[in-house]
């Protein structure tokens, strides 16, 4: 195990040179977790308030004050003038957000049958407004089953049927869905930008062994020893591996300290599976870049090339979202993009059963189709340049 | 036989870097390849050990044939390459450890044959140095002792002493001399005669990837026809006596610098005798006179015509 103890030892020898990537990535994460716990406070304290209408009624009685009663549940009422130009204004001027008319003689054709409208004026693109007409719609639609239903059925009770069946269904309570679960947000976030920071630090530990082992001399001379190039590519790559789970696993602990009260679900099982299969696809491209490239000046440059570049497109840095479909399909073909979509579908996900979950399992099952071409053609790369 | 190469060949494009080279090396021997810069000693090495593709010719090696894959033949050679090969990033102790233990897994044993090797090349002070921090002499004889630790049965030293202070030069040739009384076969290069001859049992002179004469270092000057050089320190010689001196009996050569008198003489008794006699009867005074037997670089330049040293 000479190649692989030495392995260890050159890589320990640039621990303070690794560390400058891991501490920038962990600084970023942590302004990015402040910003957003700003940001999901907010979510939280959104509550619904009554918009102000005006209710107009050329009549009175139980039909329309049923109708006014229910609607004081989603609104607060506005004296208002009964002429149109005071209503204009009161709309305009944002007053009342809707207004509301019952003309003479409206219960008695509503009553009868007759398939009648209430007059309304809204200022558009109102939320509010909508409110309010779910309401009255609801009202209106459920004393015309009654009326159509029961025969004979007087006014009075009608309404209080009515009145009490929106009680029960109208009470339906919106579930924020968010609320039920953890939030994921930081995680994704996380997860996503340890894409760019862990595909970093891998490719610089690996330069750092191709460094030593790519000098002519060296090779030459270890092919001399009794250890055959498979065993010394072994241990190569065995070193590798060993460096690149520490690196995992640091990186990944502190996601999981930093945001422990988030952590305890199972998205992050997915989230840590997803970014353990990453880490062999970053393994596996850092070994064929270590192999492939042996000029010195060269290799930084494909580096930077190979970790900056894929982060870019594949939504690390900008939400895959506001990255265009062409960019994205370009992006298909580097796993960070498979990484990031199954991260991204992770913290949507609510619940966790296969079917819901299949997505993430073939973008997972992709990065490690990655992971295995690019270990081959390393080895196919490696094996030609034996007699370099 | 310990190495045999039949007809090698290896060219580097056009360039033929070795034609149909072969040689011998029998245990026990110090065999040393002796060639000008450039003349293919590293590649012929190279190939020996397979870390060359060659064009044609056969390498066998303990007997068996050489292939990058003869792990068992590997683990009996030692390696000492032109070009120092060890870790920047290792101490001088790390990097005989690391080498040593491509050979030998075992620690404690490890331990005592890494110890030995220090103690042989006279690195006990600089254990804890890194490579960078050693003089060129130094860094050669660190290069050494990650070669040999292993107690090999065979250690190719591939000019070991280039670029050393004649210090470390001789401590490294009786080294050397020592490993070959402890048992080990040595394949020798260099392009500096003198050691050469110095150390090694059995030589093979080689130019242009061409083996060109072999033996003992007797045997060589044998084969020329020069035996004996003579040099006479003299001014004021006419033409007509360096004529009468290059007529002399046995003379094959006389030349004339305007302050020595080279006078070339093939193998025979009276040879100073007759050139002091030469010089009594022409009235010739003189500083001084030496004989001396011929060198290898005269045996390399009388079959290539050209001096070995440049
Ligand atoms: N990798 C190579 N490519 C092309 N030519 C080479 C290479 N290595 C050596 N040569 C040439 O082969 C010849 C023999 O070189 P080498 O074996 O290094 O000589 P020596 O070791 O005797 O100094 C030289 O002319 C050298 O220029
Ligand atoms: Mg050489």
């Amino acid at each position: 195990m000479q190649v692989f103890k030495l392995c260890l030892k050159i890589i320990k020898d640039n621990i303070p040179t690794l560390m400058i990537y891991v501490v920038v990535f962990l600084g970023v994460s942590i302004l990015a977790t402040s910003s957003m716990s700003n940001e999901s406070k907010e979510m939280a304290s959104f509550t619904p308030t009554k918009t102000d209408i005006a209710f107009i009624s050329d009549e009175t009685g139980p039909l329309v004050d049923g109708l006014k009663e229910e609607l004081s549940k989603v609104a607060n009422f506005v004296e208002i003038e009964r002429d149109t130009e005071a209503l204009q204004d009161a709309l305009y001027f944002r007053r009342v957000t809707y207004a509301l008319y019952i003309p003479n003689g409206f219960t008695e054709r509503f009553m009868g049958g007759e398939d009648v409208k209430i007059q309304k004026t809204t200022i558009p693109e109102s939320y509010s407004s909508a409110y309010v007409d779910i309401s009255v719609e609801k009202y209106f639609d459920l004393a015309r089953l009654y009326l159509t239903n029961v025969e004979n059925i007087a006014e009075e009770e009608l309404v209080s049927k009515v009145l009490k069946d929106l009680s029960v269904t109208t009470n339906v309570e919106l579930y924020d869905t968010r609320a039920n679960k953890a939030d994921t947000s930081y995680a994704n976030f996380y997860f996503n930008y340890l894409s760019y920071s862990m595909l970093g630090v891998l490719v610089m530990g690996m330069s750092a062994l191709m460094v030593v082992f790519s000098d002519k001399d060296i090779k030459r001379r270890n092919a001399c020893s009794p250890i055959s190039t498979s065993r010394i590519n072994m241990q190569f790559i065995l070193a590798n591996l060993t460096f690149a789970m520490v690196t995992w696993f640091i990186m990944v602990g502190f996601c999981i300290m930093f945001n422990f009260k988030n952590s305890l679900t199972p998205a992050t099982l997915y989230f840590v599976l997803n970014s353990f299969i990453f880490m062999i696809c970053g393994t596996s491209l850092s070994y064929l870049i270590g192999t492939a490239v042996t000029n010195q000046e060269a290799l930084s440059a494909v580096c930077n090339v190979v970790t900056l570049g894929p982060s870019f497109i594949s939504g690390v840095f900008v939400p895959q979202e506001l990255i265009s479909q062409s960019v994205l399909r370009i992006a298909s073909f580097t796993p960070s993009y498979w990484y990031v979509k199954a991260n991204n579908e992770i913290a949507g996900l609510t619940s966790f059963g296969f079917e819901q979950l299949e997505s993430v399992f073939s973008s997972i099952l992709i990065q490690l189709g990655f992971a295995v071409a690019m270990f081959a053609v390393a080895l196919v790369v490696a094996k030609r340049k034996r007699y370099a | 036989m310990v190495i045999r190469v039949k007809n090698l060949v290896k060219r580097y494009g056009n360039l033929v870097a070795l034609d149909h080279l072969s040689l011998d090396v029998k245990e026990g021997e110090i065999f040393g390849l002796l060639g000008p810069n450039g003349s293919g000693k590293t590649t012929a090495i190279n190939c020996i050990l397979s870390l060359l593709k060659f064009d044609k010719g056969d390498i066998e090696v303990f007997n068996k044939p050489m292939t990058p894959e003869s792990y068992d033949t590997k683990r009996d050679i030692g390696i000492v390459m032109q070009n120092v090969a060890v870790y920047k990033e290792l101490t001088v102790y790390e990097n005989i450890d690391y080498f040593c233990g491509l050979y030998v897994p075992d620690k404690v044993k490890r331990k005592q044959l890494v110890d030995e090797a220090i103690q042989f090349v006279g690195l006990e002070d600089y254990v804890k140095f890194q490579p960078k921090k050693l003089s060129g002499g130094l860094l050669r004889r660190l290069n050494i002792a990650c070669g040999i630790a292993h107690k090999p049965k065979l250690i190719i030293l591939d000019e070991p002493t280039v670029a050393v202070d004649p210090q470390s030069r001789n401590k490294i040739l009786e080294g050397i001399l020592e490993l070959n009384r402890q048992g080990a076969t040595i394949v020798y290069t260099s392009h500096y005669m003198e050691e050469v001859e110095q150390i090694c049992s059995r030589i093979l002179i080689i130019d242009k990837g061409k083996a060109i004469a072999s033996g003992t270092k007797e045997e060589l000057k044998n084969m020329i026809t020069i035996g004996e050089k003579i040099t006479l320190q003299t001014y004021g010689l006419t033409p007509e006596q360096i004529s009468a001196a290059g007529n002399l009996p046995n003379v094959l050569s006389a030349e004339y610098n305007g302050s020595n008198l080279v006078i070339k003489s093939t193998k025979g008794k009276n040879n100073l005798e007759s050139v002091l006699d030469f010089a009594k009867q022409e009235g010739i005074q003189f500083g001084t006179i030496y004989s001396e037997l011929p060198t290898l670089n005269d045996v390399f330049l009388e079959i290539t015509g050209k001096e070995l040293r440049d």
